[in-house]
């Protein structure tokens, strides 16, 4: 299996990122909507959803002044993810005063939560499942969000994170088995069910 | 065909992962690019020049407000490190951990690591370590790992068997592990270690560098690199992974006691031959490890790729002064030595059995 999904190319990767360490910013926004999706999946599986957006734009503020500091170009996407993964444990030491949500909470409580307000059904669900998922080991909880919320497929997830796609294919088929076995044991309300 | 979807959407669509797409598509990222700051781009001063700076500003910055790690890899803004030891938790991932007496059976759940006490994975089995101060830790199958200090400063782990991967955002020098033939010092990274039963290990850096240490004999792993370590000679020649299967073969024999005189000069010739610019990281550990009849065949191999800095002198080098040597190393830009020698006078007397 190539390492390399349709459409990624290391070699323009490494070109982006030299020229945007040369100020173009253009380069820099493309970077940005090549990875975006992959910093807002990991932080997906790390943080309150309600601070994910935020702290994607940090991390990529955070990227752009370091890029000066990335020796090797070709491992842009592994080097974000690392900063990505560290903004995340930043977050919650700078927020233990704080309520963490979800991770402290069942499912079943956080999506109780998210009905409070003007979401509807379908937020409902979507948060429900983001909570399940969250329950699950962080090896498998990464590439799940990934694949499932951000629909990169295995070799993306492989390619950009800079992972080896066996250890993707591993975690998200085994993280895919433990997250049937949860949901098989939740009972379904009629608003969560399709 | 059910994998086939979930790996790559090909094949025939399984229903329950599609309806968790589109019950979860909802959440995808779909903001446009922000706005960003100009950042211009420093053209005049050298390559490692601006790096040291950025070091020297982030350190002054981090006695105002943050802890900041310098790494040869990137740098990562953290809140200052609290004093309170690190708390090791272990959360089984697959199959049963087995921690002291008792196993973890349950995926996901999770315990707190005691000093002392041995983790275990067996054949079917993984696990994860966290540290919020610290880093984590992912436990391969058939691994033995214990933590042997956990305080302020200093986490320190035993690696008896086993592969451990390994992701570090404590200061440089924080986080170590033992292993039979080495001790590997954590200088801000992500590496993978692996210990077979005869003690023998491999390290490979991902991200940042790793310090490697038996007694005298030190090896720098940077980014991309390996470097072998056994239980009678301690850490072996740094090497490039892209090298040839060839070049680290001749490495192999020089690591290795017992080749004929013969096989070791045909072996050093080999490498020089083969080196290439970036292999300047193995020629330069070269340099202290050959007999000093062949040092000056690494020395000017080594200055054709890097040429020496200034207060570097051959004669110097030729007689392993300890100064230039680590000039010369942080010439190279791989992680600057001064982290390492700081580090180094602080640790607690390495035991590691040989």
């Amino acid at each position: 299996m190539s390492r390399e999904p349709a459409g990624y190319d290391e070699g323009d990767n490494a070109r982006l990122v030299e020229a945007a360490r040369q100020g173009d910013r253009a380069a820099f926004g493309q970077l940005y909507d090549d990875y975006a999706r992959m910093v807002h999946g990991i932080l997906l599986a790390r943080v309150p959803l309600s601070e994910v957006d935020d702290l994607v734009h940090d991390v990529f503020l955070l990227a752009l002044r370091q890029l000066h500091t990335l020796r090797d170009p070709t491992r842009f996407g592994g080097w974000l993810a690392a900063i990505t993964r560290n903004r995340a444990s930043d977050f919650h030491r700078r927020s233990i005063d704080e309520v963490e949500l979800p991770d402290s909470l069942s499912a079943e409580q956080v999506a109780a939560g998210a009905t409070s307000g003007t979401h509807s059904a379908s937020d409902d669900e979507a948060i429900f499942l983001l909570a399940v998922v969250r329950e699950l080991p962080e090896t498998y909880r990464e590439p799940l969000l990934l694949r499932l919320v951000e629909g990169m497929t295995g070799p993306e997830i492989a390619a950009r994170t800079g992972l080896t796609p066996g250890s993707v294919r591993v975690n998200l088929h085994r993280g895919m088995n433990q997250l049937r076995e949860k949901l098989a044991s939740r009972p379904r309300s009629s608003g969560r069910s399709k | 065909m059910r994998d086939d979807y979930l790996w790559d959407a090909s094949g025939e669509p399984d229903p329950e992962i599609q309806r968790l797409e589109n019950a979860l598509r909802s959440l995808r990222h779909n903001g446009p690019a922000p706005e960003f700051p100009v950042i211009a781009a420093d053209k005049h001063q050298p390559r490692q020049v601006r790096w040291l700076h950025g070091w020297f500003a982030r350190v002054a910055v981090a006695a105002a407000c943050a802890a900041v790690a310098v790494i040869g890899g990137f740098l990562v803004l953290r809140p200052k490190l609290q004093v309170a030891p690190s708390e090791w938790t272990v959360t089984n991932v697959d199959g049963g951990t087995r921690l002291g007496s008792s196993t973890i059976s349950i995926a996901g759940r999770a315990k707190n690591l005691g000093i002392g006490q041995l983790l275990e994975t067996d054949s079917r089995s993984r696990a994860s370590i966290r540290a919020e101060a610290t880093g984590e830790i992912q436990v391969e199958p058939q691994t033995r790992l214990r933590v042997l200090s956990s305080k302020s400063g200093l986490n320190r782990f035993q690696l008896e068997r086993g592969a451990i991967n390994v992701r570090i955002w404590a200061e440089p020098g924080e986080f170590v592990v033992d292993t039979p033939s080495a001790v590997a010092v954590d200088l801000g990274c992500v590496y993978t270690l692996q210990v077979n039963d005869a003690g023998d290990g491999l390290l490979r850096t991902s991200m940042g560098w790793v310090g490697f240490k038996l007694g005298d004999r030190e090896s720098f792993i940077p980014a991309g690199a390996a470097c072998a370590t056994r239980k009678k000679t301690g850490p072996g020649t740094p090497y490039f992974e892209d090298t040839a299967q060839s070049f680290r073969d001749f490495l192999t024999v020089l690591d290795v006691q017992g080749s004929n005189a013969k096989e070791y000069s045909a072996a050093l010739q080999a490498v020089l031959e083969e080196a290439r610019p970036q292999d300047a990281l193995t020629l330069w550990h070269l340099l202290p490890r050959v007999p000093e009849s062949d040092r000056e065949r690494v020395y000017d191999r080594l200055a054709q790729f890097a040429p020496p800095p200034a207060g570097v002198t051959r004669q110097g080098i030729l007689h392993l002064d300890r100064q230039m040597l680590d000039l010369w190393w942080n010439a190279l830009d791989l992680g600057d030595i001064s982290l390492w020698r700081h580090w180094e006078r602080s640790w607690p007397q390495n035991d590691v059995q040989n």
